[in-house]
């Protein structure tokens, strides 16, 4: 209804508003005025007990694919700076440069999309607060040994075909017993604690050695964990086809326990206890 | 290493290796399978025909930088086999490579704990017990080297040099072996060896 009537209203208005150079020109200024004629906004002259923090960020930008990517330096003014990472991305995307890419959706470290390198660890940039020291500066990378699409932005298409090939759902051969639901007590409810709370970010596979040099073929933590939610899962039925998938020497066992998964998981969760389990229950 | 490579990581990387030749030859002489690339890289390939002596400029900044230009194994552009919705193949079940091998390597690793104090704790050299202790290093060390093969030689990318690595190691690991059964049996033996070096 309400978008009836919002086309209504265009039409009407339309013919009055319509330019020479088609519909698709109706948001250009025709006839600019010169600089002198227009009132100039300034931006406010920094505060003394400004607390200036510097990020530089890694620039590379697929349109010139002959350039380098470089380090780009932004200054900003913490008091007027949200606490997280993230606040500070989108304070400069929106008031210094709108060019700076980077993917956000929740900024409550729920959807895993702003996974990036922020001082040397993988994190979500929404839960990591900007160090309050300004001294210290700031570096963000994308997640490395990723296919950069743009600036910050990782390809994550190998992960995500790998989390498909692990079969995320339950399978269960039968219908539910009363139609509706399969149940399952509480002690094995439990047991998916710390399995399910993964957002698939990304940020323990990429920071993986034995990840970086064979993501082809090894799963990575984050798929394994995955792996391992549905084979602790009591009423999934095909536990022996998960396991068979996994028992070669590249799916699973490039794992070496370095742990570098569980060091860095922002959401708390321990991929490498996971991996621990599911060779446990692959040995006997 | 990660930050070295990572900038080789880029798609651009491929387009790089391409502009070398755009460089070098006319964008005429291009096969059609190369259409796409030059055709992206046409701006180049007109600038340099204005600016020639830009080119040994940038080959000297390339060769001031701290990282090599041609670093171990650069990653490839990057390929997506069928479509992105489609799932990672998953490789048929091999146990002896997989779960056996994983349980065998974990008992060798338990195993040597023991059969390192023993000797030790007891304090008496029984060869037999020395002969144990030496081939299960030997087979420990195997396994340990193997991963490493597998690790960092991936066959996809180079399958003669993964061979000539497989058999170095099975090599290596025949020899070490005869050499510690030479020193078992005709020299003192290795928890010997040890207890004299400790005490020389």
């Amino acid at each position: 209804m309400a978008a009836r009537l919002t086309t209504r209203a265009f039409t009407a208005v339309r013919p009055a508003l319509r330019s020479p150079m088609g519909i698709r020109s109706m948001a250009t200024v025709v006839h600019p005025k010169s600089p002198s004629q227009t009132s100039t906004v300034e931006e406010p002259a920094a505060s003394p007990d400004a607390k200036i923090k510097t990020f530089h960020i890694y620039r590379w930008n697929p349109d010139e694919p002959s350039s380098k990517p470089r380090m780009q330096t932004y200054t900003l003014d913490l008091n007027k700076t949200g606490p997280m990472v993230l606040d500070a991305l989108i304070r400069i995307k929106n008031e210094v440069d709108p060019t700076l890419t980077f993917r956000r959706s929740c900024r409550e470290g729920i959807c895993g999309s702003c996974a990036m390198n922020i001082d040397g660890v993988n994190t979500l940039a929404c839960l990591c607060r900007i160090p309050n020291d300004t001294k210290q500066e700031t570096k963000i990378y994308p997640l490395p040994h990723t296919y950069v699409v743009k600036d910050i932005v990782p390809d994550l298409t190998q992960f995500y075909k790998q989390y498909k090939s692990i079969k995320p759902y339950l399978q269960h051969s039968a219908p539910a017993p009363d139609g509706k639901e399969y149940l399952q007590s509480k002690e094995d409810r439990k047991k998916l604690d710390g399995l399910y709370e993964c957002i698939l970010c990304a940020c323990c596979s990429t920071s993986c050695p034995s990840y970086w040099w064979n993501s082809e073929e090894y799963l990575g933590p984050a798929v394994l964990l995955q792996s391992y939610r549905w084979l602790a899962d009591s009423r999934d039925e095909k536990k022996e086809e998960r396991k068979a998938a996994l028992d070669n020497s590249m799916s699973l066992y490039r794992c070496h326990t370095i742990l570098n998964c569980s060091r860095t998981c922002p959401k708390g969760l321990n991929p490498g206890l996971a991996i621990a389990e599911i060779k446990k229950e692959m040995a006997f | 290493m990660a930050s070295i490579v990572r900038p080789a990581m880029l798609r651009q990387t491929c387009l790089a290796t391409a502009s070398k030749r755009t460089f070098s030859t006319k964008l005429s002489s291009f096969p059609a399978i190369n259409k796409p690339a030059a055709s992206v890289l046409s701006r180049p390939v007109v600038r340099s025909a204005f600016v020639r002596d830009a080119l040994p400029g940038a080959i000297r900044v390339a060769a001031f930088h701290a990282s090599g230009r041609q670093p171990i194994l650069p990653p490839l552009p990057q390929v997506i086999n069928g479509t992105a919705n489609d799932a990672a193949p998953v490789p048929p079940a091999n146990p002896s490579h997989g779960s056996y091998h994983w349980t065998f390597e974990r008992l060798i690793s338990a195993g040597l704990i023991p059969l390192t104090i023993a000797p030790f704790a007891a304090g008496s050299l029984n060869p037999t017990m020395d002969a144990i202790l030496c081939a299960t290093i030997l087979i420990h060390s195997h396994i340990g080297f193997e991963s490493i093969v597998i690790d960092y030689i991936p066959t996809k990318r180079l399958p003669k040099t993964r061979v000539l690595f497989w058999w170095g190691l099975r090599l290596a690991t025949v020899v070490v072996g005869v050499g510690l059964y030479e020193f078992e049996t005709n020299d003192v033996g290795v928890t010997e060896a040890i207890k004299r070096i400790w005490h020389a």
